[in-house]
């Protein structure tokens, strides 16, 4: 099936982005990346300790994956641009996930900052994807602004909650005109089965599959899952009713009246 | 002269660039992110950025993250 995402013009076979975050090791990191057929891997951008200089995260990653650089972190839309603009000065891609979080205990993104470093990164030449609360008013003004997705969050970071937030999400879907990423608290291949059922362009996933007991099987489970859930939203669902419609005749061969 | 590089001093020779301190550091790996005096440094800048006495450099590169 050639049904690829396209964001901002270039074209993605995977539907799964997946992060490099939480792993027990490099190794698992890389067998899982390889696992989870994805083309898109985040990366946070972190001070070098001068005292161990340990191997470069990048060295561990499977050729033919691109970077996708995050803005982890930032407080402020100040810190995100600071960040975004050292990531592309250094050499890493100009696509950037944009998560400006104020708030440790829930790690839920600053909507104000995050459309505010947006606008500036946009005009700046960035390829943005923008982390958010699902918020349908929010993902207008951020397509208005020139993102190149807008990435809602399923549940908090780490929750494995799944779709806390689903009818938010489905309005988003409904009028959304650049892709629906959903990123953060899928805890399950189902939770990602059922965003791209009700019509997620993509899913990011990190945790679920980094602290799995397998972090490679639990990604091909993600992979399958995003595939059928992505088929299914293509192949059309059918409309839930309120009472039962058999699937087989009532008859049999009992004479009844 | 004296530049401090992520909080600390260290000792720069003149005509020392962003290029030789970092091999100097040990941290010529392929995506060494600079920032020189709060203004991110390109790549392509990296040798012929001349460091002068009293820089504050901050290098970083890609982490783990989700």
């Amino acid at each position: 099936m050639n049904d690829p995402l396209v964001i901002a013009g270039r074209e993605l076979r995977s539907r799964l982005i997946t992060g490099t975050g939480k792993y027990s090791s490099p190794e698992a990191m890389r067998d899982a990346v390889v696992a989870s057929g994805c083309e898109l891997v985040t990366v946070a951008v972190g001070r070098i300790d001068l005292d161990s200089v340990e191997e470069a995260i990048t060295d561990h990653l499977p050729e033919g994956v691109t970077l996708l650089p995050n803005t982890a972190g930032s407080a402020t839309a100040e810190e995100a641009v600071r960040i975004a603009r050292l990531a592309r000065a250094g050499g890493l891609p100009d696509w950037i996930k944009l998560e400006v979080i104020p708030d440790p205990r829930w790690l839920l993104p600053d909507p104000v900052e995050t459309l505010k470093a947006a606008a500036q990164l946009v005009g700046e030449g960035f390829t943005v994807l923008p982390y958010v609360l699902p918020d349908p008013v929010l993902q207008r003004k951020l397509e208005a602004v020139g993102c190149a997705a807008v990435m809602p969050l399923a549940s908090p970071i780490g929750s494995g909650s799944g779709l806390k937030l689903r009818h938010t999400i489905e309005i988003m879907v409904e009028q959304a005109e650049v892709p629906v990423v959903v990123d953060a608290g899928l805890g399950a291949p189902s939770h990602a089965a059922e965003a791209m059922e009700l019509g997620a362009d993509a899913v990011l996933v990190n945790t679920a599959i980094a602290r799995a007991d397998d972090p490679a099987a639990m990604a091909r489970a993600f992979r399958l899952g995003v595939e059928a859930g992505r088929t299914a939203r293509l192949a059309g669902l059918i409309e839930e009713r309120e009472t039962a419609e058999p699937s087989s005749p009532l008859g049999g061969l009992a004479a009844r009246p | 002269m004296t530049v401090t590089v992520n909080g600390r001093a260290q000792e720069a020779a003149p005509g020392e660039t962003v290029e030789t301190l970092l091999e100097r550091l040990g941290l010529a790996a392929r995506y060494a992110l600079v920032e020189r005096n709060g203004e991110p440094v390109e790549r392509e800048r990296y040798g012929a950025t001349a460091l002068e006495d009293g820089d504050t450099l901050v290098v970083a590169r890609p982490v783990a993250g989700g």
